[in-house]
């Protein structure tokens, strides 16, 4: 079955067709639940509501391009109004054994270590913004759209948030 | 340097994997709640002609209610109306001794007179 007809499937109500799709999203979406919300339990509540959202939402999504942006705006935002209701979320822990990154032989410790430190630091915008621009690959544009802010607000937080990245590695600005 | 540290960036925030059995009970719960409901069990045509079925007997209820109030009310009138009329009568009937009475009184007073 190709990814259009799983898609279409989806949206006429095949289940299996729907889990499908959530078995190829799942990982993005809880990865970006985990570092907005910073403990795998508030995640994993977060991606189970985002996808039970989409069980009932799928008629309405159009294309598979408009799933994808569906759903990593509805999880951005529904992190930001949690961390912003919930003071449980206003930081995120700052144990070492934190699940926030993926254990590679590519894998950068230090680098891991001050970015999580940044994500701590960051407001729920910003930190939506750096998650959706590198961990997700969507231009500002997009971003601004999924997050309902001015494109000079989504570049400014990017930058903001290199600038900051940049200097707690000891790296000079070029 | 700056593309390399947003090349590290990219690296670094790769996804996680939020573990299997996290993703089967996840999906699980998904696709139970996306099933389309068994024949038979509370569908919603049932359920819509069930709630049909009791606003018409509540309305029923309602308007044999009404009737039969309206019914009862004629009838205490009626009654009403029969008890004013024996009343009537009897003053009738009292006001005319009465005045039979005091008839005879005044004839036979009469009659005495020289």
């Amino acid at each position: 079955m190709s990814a259009d007809e799983q898609f279409a499937q989806a949206r006429a109500g095949n289940a299996a067709a729907l889990v499908a799709l959530i078995r190829e999203h799942q990982r993005a979406i809880y990865s970006i639940a985990l570092r907005m919300l910073g403990t795998r339990e508030g995640a994993e509540d977060l991606t189970q509501e985002v996808f039970m959202q989409l069980g009932a939402k799928i008629g309405s999504i159009a294309s598979k391009e408009h799933l994808r942006f569906w759903l990593r705006q509805v999880t951005a935002n529904r992190a930001i109004d949690q961390l912003r209701h919930d003071a449980r979320f206003q930081m995120l822990p700052l144990c070492e054994e934190s699940p926030l990154f993926r254990e590679s032989e590519h894998a950068d410790p230090l680098l891991q270590k001050h970015l999580h430190a940044l994500l701590a630091e960051l407001s729920a915008p910003a930190r939506a913004v750096l998650l959706l621009r590198y961990q997700e690959d969507l231009d500002p544009g997009d971003i601004a759209r999924a997050l309902e802010m001015p494109i000079n607000t989504v570049k400014s937080h990017l930058k903001r948030s290199l600038e900051a990245l940049r200097n707690r590695c000891g790296l000079t600005t070029t | 340097m700056s593309d390399d540290l947003e090349r590290r960036l990219r690296q670094a925030l790769r996804p996680v994997s939020p573990g299997e059995e996290f993703s089967v009970r996840m999906q699980e719960r998904v696709a139970l709640a996306s099933r389309p409901p068994a024949p038979g069990s509370n569908s919603t045509p049932r359920r819509v002609a069930a709630s049909w079925w009791l606003s018409a007997g509540l309305a029923a209820s309602l308007l044999l209610a009404l009737g039969v109030r309206h019914r009862a009310g004629e009838a205490q009138e009626r009654l009403a109306g029969l008890a004013a009329r024996q009343q009537v009568f009897v003053a009738l009937r009292v006001t005319n001794q009465k005045l039979d009475l005091a008839c005879r009184t005044v004839l036979s007073e009469s009659r005495d007179q020289p």
